[in-house]
């Protein structure tokens, strides 16, 4: 259990996918012009990388090494196909408000890139673990993105007029250049907050140390 | 032998997974089509709301070579034809988009809404999107600002047209859609009362049994007379 946790942990912010591993990254920076956007980017991306994660997982024993990739892609491709058709379906809502996300998750290469470095060599336990938490990850990094970019570029929050009317809204931030400007200060604060983190285990660990001493 | 042995197992795997998509797609198609038909359905009675039928027109073809009208209906509440819908599809920036165009019989848009659209999320997509206002004051969406208006207006972007921020493409794409749609259907209408005041003017001399061409057959186009435009032309622009 405890091994779980943890694998889930390195997902949200020690291996977050956006702002330390710095994979899937054109999507988000596309997406993340509001929030509503960043929800529905984040848990759709989430869902495809859970089943495609198990579906590896589960046949990891079945694919001959010099074949992967190919075959991950293929399985991920045709994953990410019946999700679409099974929403445009059954949820048209749903779908329609997510419609534009599903093809950009084909090309979304976390999944391609966990399923390479995790999925293929883990049981199915701790791949769900992984799943979810780099899921997580990558959505508190689209939600924060563009709650930013929303409210400085657009003067709203989810759609939701939250400034003034006085206020001006500043475009940069909406347009791909202000992306890349608040994406680099979430860079610059993930890694501000994985040292702060690291120094507190060392401290603990130290402290554990002299007492067992 | 050992490669051969690596192909096959490939081809497995992909006719699987093919396998699996066909089963699906067999089991959603229908429903994918109904429930588009339902959602065309319900655009078409939001744009006519006194609507009764929509018949199917098929001799109206699109005068733009990359403009295509998939398909036309005529409006009309109990024989009364009050305009066309028109579904045409044209360029846009991110490929193909969709709209349906309503066109009434005083030369105006009666409305507009969108079938399909992929333009890039959160800047082409705001066309699509019922809270993003191109006029903030008056709470005009982008396609909101059709809506009443007249087809001897230019519509040209950033002169009569607001655009969308940081979406010219897009705003000019779909503009030039709606306007080829509702000239054509001008044109459709214009040609179908000519057709309808021919066969008033037949030399038969008999009784005359054909009604004006307003309520049977043919558009009243140009008839002005005691018809109270209830929609006032937006103010163009601005600009």
């Amino acid at each position: 259990m405890k091994k779980l946790y943890s694998i889930f942990k390195q997902g949200i912010i020690f291996d977050n996918p956006l702002l330390m591993l710095m994979i899937g990254l054109c999507s988000a920076i596309a997406v993340t012009t509001n929030v509503s956007n960043g929800i529905g980017m984040g848990l759709a991306m989430t869902f495809v990388l859970l089943f495609s994660e198990i579906i590896i997982s589960l046949f990891r024993k079945l694919i001959p090494s010099m074949i992967r990739i190919p075959i991950f892609i293929i399985v991920i491709a045709a994953f990410t196909t019946i999700v679409d058709l099974v929403m445009k379906a059954y949820f048209p809502d749903l779908s329609k408000s997510m419609g534009v996300f599903i093809p950009l998750i084909v090309v979304n290469c976390i999944i391609m890139g966990r399923v390479e470095a995790f999925a293929s060599k883990q049981d199915l336990l701790s791949v769900i673990a992984d799943a979810l938490g780099m899921g997580l990850g990558y959505t508190w990094v689209l939600v924060g993105l563009a709650a930013i970019r929303e409210l400085l570029g657009n003067g709203t929050f989810a759609g939701i007029q939250v400034m003034p009317a006085s206020y001006e809204p500043i475009l940069f931030f909406i347009l791909p250049p202000g992306g890349f400007f608040v994406f680099s200060l979430f860079i610059s604060l993930n890694i501000w907050l994985k040292k702060k983190m690291e120094a507190a285990a060392r401290r603990k660990e130290l402290v554990s140390k002299k007492e067992a001493a | 032998m050992k490669k051969t042995k690596l192909g096959v197992i490939l081809m497995l795997y992909a006719s699987i997974a093919c396998a699996s998509l066909a089963i699906v797609y067999a089991f959603t198609k229908d429903s994918i089509e109904r429930q588009s038909e339902i959602q065309l359905q319900t655009s078409l009675k939001e744009i006519f709301p006194q609507a009764s039928t929509f018949e199917l027109v098929e001799d109206l073809t699109s005068p733009e070579p990359n403009i295509k009208f998939e398909a036309v209906y005529e409006v009309k509440s109990d024989a009364v034809p009050l305009g066309l819908a028109i579904k045409a599809s044209g360029p846009s920036y991110g490929g193909n988009a969709t709209l349906l165009v309503g066109i009434d019989l005083h030369r105006s848009i009666a409305g507009v809404r969108i079938v399909a659209l992929n333009d890039t999320p959160g800047l082409g997509m705001n066309a699509s999107n019922p809270t993003y206002y191109v006029d903030k004051i008056k709470k005009v969406t982008f396609l909101g600002q059709f809506e009443g208006k007249f087809l001897t207006d230019p519509f040209e972007v950033k002169k009569d047209v607001e655009a969308i921020t940081a979406a010219t493409i897009t705003s000019k794409s779909l503009a030039k859609i709606i306007k080829t749609a509702g000239d054509a259907a001008i044109a459709y209408m214009d040609q179908k009362v000519m057709m309808a005041s021919m066969e008033v003017e037949k030399p038969n001399g008999e009784t005359s049994i054909v009604a004006p061409p307003t309520a049977s057959t043919g558009f009243p186009i140009g008839s002005s007379e005691g018809k109270s435009k209830e929609k006032i032309p937006p103010q163009a622009g601005g600009k």
